[in-house]
């Protein structure tokens, strides 16, 4: 791609993913959640992805840290269950609504959810890149 | 020619049958739904109702989401390496 769309990306990508991260822990809050906030954080790696060549991104994200983002979303999705049966009743009789420590454990199911989707999309995306780059057709 | 016009009738008549029976729902899940918005920030603490619907009343729903599209990711990532270790085990051999 060209100049303007990479520089673009190089100032935009950190701030989509503050944005997906309050989406995502703001959730219970003000409209959003888990998932939309992962699929704004997996949109800035799709941002990325299209604008960069192979090389520029794979210093970035490695085959290494694909499998780290797999084992993260996994351990992600069993403290969502953890939290789910067994914590979800208690806490929030304590918290005055209307803050952020607020909604008993939604914050923490809304973070451990994004999680899951930003990383799951994460992979999908950069699975399905590295096929296109294998390719030797591609514009990328 | 005859088994076509017999399907699409069975069709029209499942979609009639599904009409009427989402039509005869509704008079009760308009209880739900006020016992949801009225009760959602007393019950879950959290102030935005989609939000304590989606993780608290119907939690279980969430999990369910959850695990259904951690399993269509550990799918796609098996399908997309697959190749990529058919490769390796060829290079090996050479």
């Amino acid at each position: 791609m060209d100049i303007i769309i990479k520089t673009t990306t190089r100032l935009l990508f950190p701030l989509i993913l503050v944005f997906g991260c309050y989406i995502a822990m703001h959730g219970h809050l003000s409209p959003g959640g888990g998932f939309p906030g992962g699929v704004i954080i997996a949109s800035a790696v799709l941002l990325l992805v299209i604008a960069f060549t192979q090389k520029e991104v794979e210093t970035q994200l490695s085959e290494i840290a694909l499998e780290d983002l797999k084992s993260i979303a996994g351990i992600a999705l069993l403290s969502i269950v953890f939290l789910e049966v067994v914590l979800r009743p208690d806490i929030m009789h304590t918290q005055t609504p209307f803050t952020l420590w607020s909604g008993g454990v939604t914050i923490f199911l809304n973070i451990f959810g994004s999680l899951v989707v930003a990383f799951g999309l994460i992979i999908v995306i950069y699975s399905l890149i590295k096929e296109e780059w294998k390719s030797k057709k591609s514009k990328w | 020619m005859n088994n076509k016009i017999a399907s699409i009738l069975v069709a029209c008549g499942f979609f009639l049958v599904f009409l009427f029976a989402a039509d005869s729902f509704t008079g009760q899940s308009s209880n739900v739904n006020k016992y949801y918005t009225h009760n959602a920030l007393e019950k879950t603490g959290s102030a935005n109702v989609v939000n304590s619907i989606v993780w608290d009343f119907r939690g279980y729903d969430t999990l369910g989401e959850e695990t259904v599209l951690f399993t269509a990711i550990v799918a796609v990532f098996l399908v997309a390496h697959k190749k990529g270790l058919a490769e390796e085990k060829e290079e090996k051999v050479r």
